[in-house]
Parts: C-alpha cells; sequence; structure tokens
C-alpha cells in the first residue's frame, strides 16, 4: 500500500519540506468553484516539523510566504 | 466502476453506533485510559511569563527527586539562534520529565529551575497595534494583507439607499477538547509504538518520524477511541515528540496527557475577528456594497484570517482589507470550519442591520439577494423550510414588544461548506472461507462515528448483518487514509470502502459463478445470499459461498474512486431565545437547522454531527472567551470553571432536516452545522432586545451593554447606526485606529 508525502495546493516543491498545514493531512480534492464564492482569505496554521509549532527553527513565524529556499533553515 | 446500491438495505437508516455499548459502559480504552507495564508519567514545565527570555535551565535537583527517571530541556540553550531562547506565550514548553507517578512528576517539575529575563509583552491585538507597542517578531506585530477589491466602493455606498456601518467583532475561543491533548509512547529497541489522541494517524507519525528523525517504518501510530479534536488534533505537537524522547531517556513507557491548563494555553484556538464595515441597499432591498477594514490575532503565528463578505449572498462591489496581528498568546489552529463562523456572524449581523434600516423583513431581504440559479439556489428553498419550522411568521419587527423584562426574539443565518474526499484514501478487505469478513482501513473515529459508517457500508455491500463483519480502523499497519478534518472523511472513507469490498465481492463471485451458471458480473450480495441480480433464486447462502474458497481468503486492495462522493454543502439555520433584559441573560429556546449532505449513509451520526455543531455554535455564540490579562499576559480562564461551555440545560429543542441528495453521493457534514449557528443566535437577541449585537460572546453584561447603548441614542437622538463599544468593554472609546496610529 502506498503511504503519499503530503502535498497541497499551498505548498509546493520550492517550499520547505518541513512546512505543514492541515491540508497536507486532509488532502481533499479543491473545490473548483470556492475561488469564485470566497475572497483570497488566509485562515491556515502553519507549523514546523522540526519544531511543531508554528515558528521554524530560526524563532520566526512560519508560513508559505516565508518558507522557503534562502530562509537559513529550510531544507530541500 | 463502483456504485452506492438503488435499494440499500442499511444505508440512510439511523443506525446506533456500533461503539456505543463499549463507550458508555467504559471498555473502550482511550488515550488517557491506557496503561503499559512499567509506565512512567510525563510533565512538562511551561513558562508562565508571555514573554521572556530563558537564561539558564537547571534540572539537577529534579532529577533527584523521588521518582524522577529522566529529565531534559525542551528550550535548547546551545541553539546558536537566540530567537529560539524566547519564549512567546504563557504555556509554552521549557522542559520535560518523566516519573513513577503523576504526582512525583508535578513535585519535580516544581524543582526545575529556570531563569528567566522577562521581556515585555502584548496581551491584546489594542495593545499589539499600538506603534509603541514591544514586537512579538523582530518584524513587527501586523502583517497586512492585500486589498481585495470588485467595483468601486465609495461610488456604490453614495448610491445606497442605506448604509450601516460598524465595527463588529468576535472572541478568541479555544477546541476545548473533553479528551485533553497526549499520548503514550513505548519503544522497543528502535521501534516506537504510540497510541495517540489524533485526528491522523498517518500524519502523527510523520510527524514523529521527522521529529525523532527516524523513518516512518520505525513507527506505529494507534488511536482507537479519542474524545475531540476539532481541528486541533491534526499535526504533531511538541508534547509528542517530547513524549517519545523521554521514553527513550527512560528507557520505558511514557503516557504523557496534558491537564486542563495546559490545553487551554498551547493546543491552540480560533483567532478573534475584528471588522470595521461599511454596507450598503437599494432602494429595492438589493444589496449593493460592502466594505471592511478587518483584523485578528492567531497568537503567535498568523492564520487570523476569515471570509468577508461571508459568500453566500449576492453583492455586486466589495472591498477588503485585513491585517494580522501578533500577540504573545498560544497560537491559532484550524477550529472546526476555520474563518466560516467569524465570517458568517459579521455578515449575518450586518444583512439584519441592513434589513431593518431598509424597512424589510430579513428573511425577505435574504431571499432577495440569494442566488436563483443553480448550483447555488438550494437556500432559497432552505430558508423558507426553517421559517416554517421555526414560525417565522410570528416574528415580531425588532425589539419584542411585549410587556415585561423577558423578550423572545428569532433570527437566522445561512452556512455553505466544500467538504470533499481524498482520491488518496486506501483499503484493504478480506473474506474468509468461514464466512467472516474484515475491512481495514487506516482512518480514525474522533468521534463522528466513522467506525460504524465503515461498518454499515460494508454490510451493506455484502448483504449481511452490521455483527457478521469486522472493521480495523485508527492504525498506521492498516492502510492509508487521511486525516480526519475539512469535512472530507465520509466523502473519503466510505467510497473507498465501497470501492474496495464490491471488488472482493467480485473475487467471491468469480469462484461461484461457474457453479451457479451465472456471469460473475451479474452476481450480487443480499439478505446474507449470494445470487444472481435479476434471479435470486440462482444462488447460494453466504456461507456456503465462501466455503469454496477452500483455505484461501479473498484479500483486495482498494482505493478511493470519483462518483461515490461530491463537493459542496450548505444550510440554514434559525434561533428562538428570549432575553431577560433586567439581567441581561439569554436562553435559546431552539435551534432549526435545514441542511443538505448528499447521501446520508447512517442517518444517527448525521443528525449528531448537527447537534454537537449546534451546541459547539452556542458555545460560541453566548459563553466561550479567551480571556488574557493585559498586564501579565496570562490566560485568566484556563480551566472549565471559568471557560464556560454549554451545558444539559443551555441546550435548547434542536430541530434538523436532512436534505436527502442520494444522486450526489456522501458529503461531509462535521463541519458546516456550526457555522451560522452564533450569527442566528445574535440576530435572534437583536430582534428580541431591541438593541444590536455586534460582538460575541453575548454574555449578560454584553447584552446590558447594548440596551444601555441603545438608550443612551434614543436619549440622544441619533440617526444612523450605533457606535459600537469597543474590545474590552469600553463605551464611547475612540475607535481603533486599523493601522495602529491611536
Amino acid at each position: 500500500m502506498d503511504h503519499p508525502t503530503p502535498t497541497s495546493r499551498l505548498v509546493s516543491a520550492d517550499h520547505c519540506s518541513s512546512l505543514r498545514h492541515k491540508g497536507m493531512y486532509v488532502m481533499a480534492e479543491p473545490d473548483p468553484k470556492e475561488s469564485k464564492y470566497f475572497d483570497a482569505y488566509d485562515a491556515t496554521a502553519y507549523w514546523c516539523l522540526r519544531t511543531q509549532r508554528a515558528v521554524g527553527p530560526d524563532g520566526l513565524p512560519v508560513h508559505a510566504d516565508t518558507c522557503r529556499m534562502g530562509r537559513g533553515c529550510c531544507e530541500p | 466502476m463502483a456504485s452506492w446500491p438503488a435499494h440499500p438495505a442499511l444505508l440512510g437508516t439511523p443506525t446506533r453506533r456500533v461503539d456505543g455499548p463499549v463507550k458508555a459502559s467504559g471498555r473502550a480504552k482511550y488515550t488517557y485510559d491506557l496503561q503499559r507495564p512499567g509506565m512512567l508519567y510525563g510533565r512538562i514545565l511551561r513558562s508562565p511569563h508571555a514573554c521572556a527570555r530563558v537564561l539558564s535551565i537547571d534540572l539537577s535537583a529534579a532529577e533527584r527527586a523521588p521518582g524522577v527517571k529522566f529529565a531534559m530541556p525542551v528550550i535548547d540553550l546551545a541553539n546558536p539562534e537566540p530567537l529560539t531562547h524566547k519564549v512567546m506565550y504563557q504555556g509554552q514548553e521549557v522542559a520535560a520529565l518523566a516519573a513513577e507517578t503523576e504526582e512525583q512528576g508535578a513535585d519535580a517539575a516544581r524543582l526545575i529551575k529556570v531563569e528567566y529575563e522577562v521581556l515585555p509583552h502584548v496581551a491584546t491585538v489594542e495593545q499589539a497595534m499600538r506603534p509603541e507597542a514591544p514586537k512579538v517578531f523582530p518584524d513587527g506585530n501586523v502583517r497586512e494583507a492585500n486589498v481585495d477589491e470588485t467595483g468601486d466602493v465609495e461610488a456604490a455606498l453614495k448610491a445606497s439607499a442605506h448604509v450601516v456601518e460598524g465595527l463588529y467583532w468576535t472572541q478568541v475561543v479555544t477546541h476545548s477538547c473533553l479528551e485533553t491533548h497526549g499520548l503514550v509512547c513505548e519503544w522497543s529497541g528502535d521501534q516506537l509504538t504510540a497510541w495517540s489522541s489524533t485526528q491522523a494517524v498517518h500524519g502523527m507519525r510523520e510527524g514523529l518520524a521527522r521529529g525523532l528523525g527516524i523513518p516512518q517504518t520505525s513507527i506505529r501510530v494507534i488511536s482507537q477511541y479519542m474524545g475531540g479534536g476539532f481541528g486541533s488534533k491534526l499535526g504533531t505537537d511538541p508534547q509528542d515528540v517530547i513524549c517519545a524522547q523521554l521514553a527513550k531517556g527512560a528507557g520505558r513507557a511514557v503516557k504523557l496527557m496534558l491537564d486542563r491548563k495546559e490545553e487551554q494555553l498551547s493546543t491552540g484556538n480560533r483567532p478573534s475577528a475584528y471588522a470595521r464595515v461599511r454596507a450598503g441597499v437599494d432602494a429595492d432591498g438589493k444589496l449593493t456594497a460592502f466594505d471592511a477594514e478587518t483584523w485578528g490575532t492567531g497568537g503567535a503565528g498568523r492564520g487570523a484570517g476569515y471570509p468577508l463578505p461571508y459568500n453566500i449572498y449576492q453583492i455586486p462591489v466589495r472591498r477588503r482589507r485585513h491585517k494580522d496581528v501578533y500577540i504573545n498568546a498560544g497560537t491559532q489552529r484550524a477550529m472546526r470550519a476555520p474563518g466560516h463562523p467569524q465570517g458568517a456572524f459579521i455578515t449575518e449581523v450586518v444583512l439584519d442591520e441592513l434589513a431593518d434600516q431598509a424597512g424589510l423583513d430579513p428573511l425577505e431581504l435574504r431571499l432577495r439577494n440569494l442566488p436563483a440559479e443553480a448550483p447555488d439556489e438550494m437556500w432559497r428553498r432552505y430558508f423558507p423550510m426553517g421559517a416554517e419550522k421555526i414560525g417565522w411568521s410570528r416574528r415580531h419587527a425588532t425589539g419584542d414588544p411585549t410587556p415585561g423584562p423577558i423578550k423572545r426574539g428569532l433570527g437566522c443565518a445561512a452556512n455553505r461548506w466544500a467538504g470533499a474526499g481524498s482520491r488518496r484514501t486506501q483499503g484493504q478487505c478480506e473474506i474468509f472461507p468461514d464466512g467472516g469478513v474484515t475491512m481495514r482501513i487506516g482512518t480514525q473515529d474522533i468521534g463522528t462515528g466513522t467506525r460504524t459508517l465503515v461498518k454499515m457500508v460494508t454490510a451493506e455491500t455484502f448483504g449481511l448483518p452490521l455483527d457478521q463483519v469486522v472493521v480495523e480502523i485508527g492504525d498506521t499497519q492498516y492502510p492509508f487514509a487521511p486525516g480526519s478534518g475539512g469535512s472530507i472523511t465520509v466523502g473519503s472513507v466510505t467510497p473507498t470502502t465501497r470501492v474496495t469490498c464490491e471488488k472482493a465481492l467480485a473475487a467471491l463471485a468469480e469462484k461461484i459463478a461457474p457453479e451457479l451458471g451465472v456471469d460473475p458480473a451479474a452476481i450480487v450480495a443480499s439478505n446474507g445470499r449470494v445470487h444472481a441480480v435479476n434471479d435470486p433464486s440462482r444462488g447460494m447462502p453466504w456461507k456456503d459461498a465462501c466455503k469454496r474458497l477452500g483455505t484461501a481468503p479473498i484479500s483486495v486492495d482498494g482505493q478511493w474512486e470519483t462518483g461515490l462522493s461530491s463537493v459542496g454543502t450548505s444550510g440554514v439555520q434559525f434561533a428562538d431565545v428570549e432575553v431577560d433584559v433586567e439581567t441581561g441573560i439569554t436562553r435559546v429556546r431552539k435551534i432549526v437547522c435545514v441542511q443538505d449532505c448528499g447521501l446520508i449513509i447512517d442517518r444517527l451520526t448525521a443528525e449528531s454531527q448537527c447537534y454537537g455543531g449546534i451546541t459547539m455554535g452556542i458555545g460560541y455564540a453566548l459563553f466561550e472567551d479567551r480571556i488574557l490579562d493585559r498586564n501579565t499576559g496570562q490566560m485568566v480562564n484556563p480551566n472549565m470553571e471559568f471557560y464556560l461551555l454549554p451545558g444539559p440545560s443551555d441546550i435548547p429543542a434542536i430541530d434538523v432536516t436532512l436534505m436527502d441528495q442520494p444522486e450526489r453521493g456522501v458529503v461531509g457534514l462535521g463541519e458546516p452545522p456550526t457555522i451560522s449557528t452564533a450569527a442566528a443566535i445574535a440576530n435572534a437577541v437583536s430582534n428580541a432586545i431591541g438593541a444590536r449585537i455586534r460582538h460575541l460572546p453575548i454574555t449578560p453584561a454584553n447584552v446590558l451593554a447594548a440596551l444601555a447603548e441603545a438608550r443612551a441614542r434614543e436619549r440622544r437622538g441619533a440617526s444612523g447606526s450605533p457606535q459600537a463599544t469597543e474590545p474590552g468593554g469600553v463605551q464611547g472609546a475612540p475607535p481603533i485606529n486599523i493601522g495602529g496610529a491611536r
């Protein structure tokens, strides 16, 4: 049986491999209409697999905007 | 391709939970109940400060304390990153130990000597947004999102016949799971077994593996019964890795269950939501524009966004500017319909205000602004159904004219949610020669009845009674299934079960088809028999068919397929309340819920989702409020004595109408029923007392404040919208400057 690696439309291969959010474990097919009926709000709670918290190993917040290559603690 | 039965025997019937008796009798073992041989008890020392730098951690006295077998720092002072030495909120983990008893652990934790340099903190968004505020993170306390704008807001508002303007807000609430977060960890060599109260056994395994730096193949996670998560148990927490490290260090199994205070401080919350709104309606009662500056806090983390306007109603012109505000508090997490209850509350309250201004019945205003065409026309049908059930025709205009202190009122609100299924869900089914059936799937029952649903679909597919099939879930040794969140469990698990069982039945059909002289594809199972679909007499009893397997069971793997589930659920709710205008106490008399959810697998558990969601919505509306002391940054109600949840006497009559839609397949129902409850109640309270409720929770003090404000307005003879009371209950305080420059 396959044990898939968590992926999501919010987190891509460019992001740190330790970045996680709920959608990566829920893994649902996105609702194609969703962007039509809701504005681009962000209620996503991100966490880091290395700290298990909402801050990374550098003590700064984790988010899809910031957990990318170039941040010192980011791991491919 | 798999399909649901046209004439099901079990599906859609009200079926009691198969694990109800073991839960009711105490035989079901939750993580909290587990005992392992030689098990120790873990204890975490947490920061008492909202913001501080840890200068030293001395474990020596604790290590010598009676019963202590292992102690460790959690904050690594050898880490060269100075920010990692800071604690960002009260309750953050600092050190941990394992002891023979819980009491010895608690005593020893008090012996851990931690030297802190206490730093300035911010405990409220008002504090955090001041320009002179201490910074939670180096880049400041406010994260600004882009402006989201459609059309010319100023022109649309100017052209509106009526405009409302005001400040609306909702509070921070916690998930308040009855079973707190925690786990039991036991090592056997390099193999770790973790019994965890989790919403995602496979996710927990992945998180533990990454946190501990070991392969996933070295970890097994089990969650047979768990006492609620509501989104807070989808990820791996610090205490999970800490527990495994304590068990490794001590060489014995360790149980680490958080106490209620720890739970309230450090396991997530629903962010606050503030909105300064201007909205308009034309002379025909059509919404014209919605303009909002919004902000909120998810503590020491981002993600305080929410949908606004809550997009059910058609509003042609919109503008939204949002800011996330950091404060020194535990970070937010997904909580039952993330963002939706906040957005629904603010939008629906604004709609009622607009209706009052326009002199329209609020229901009529909604009907004039709902989409008219499929696939979004359903609220036009659901609202009248709910109105009929609540008795909307007896609704009076805002402000109950009945003499005496007890005022009655009605309110309504709508919801929508995606739900879906996950194509990654897998299952395994075995049919044994003695007629036994085992269905395995690595999902978990988080209290919603998943075990019952899997059993029903399995029994339905094989035409067997429930007690003749075995269901095994809640273990990473079973095939992969996603975490239970986002209302996707039923849409993932039941199609996968159906697909897998149909494959197994097809394999059995291949075995007996020659004997029956029937095409294997034309063989079905029902009423304890396996037979030709068009001729039940050409068949045999289930057990006889299974005997034909000889010594080898059938074992098949299956995977989720499209066509058995759908995306999208919608509903409306109505509230009937009475409010004592002398005491400010609100009592919800009745909630009417009209909710669609596709094909219903188990009517009882589907209704239970509505009861649970509505009860949670009542707590959000009337009681729950995480209160931080602005001077210390400490939570003043980290318990269940002063953090109030609805008790049995607070739960009203709840009238649930589930809209059967078997043609859509299954759709999850976990989240939508909680979205609109608080909004409906707030509108009902305003309808009762004649004063506008613009923020939650609707405590007696807030009701009395709203009445006092309304009376003051009357005395002033003010026209237009009332001046909102600012957060913190300071009447007449200057409005918040969203840029932080007060």
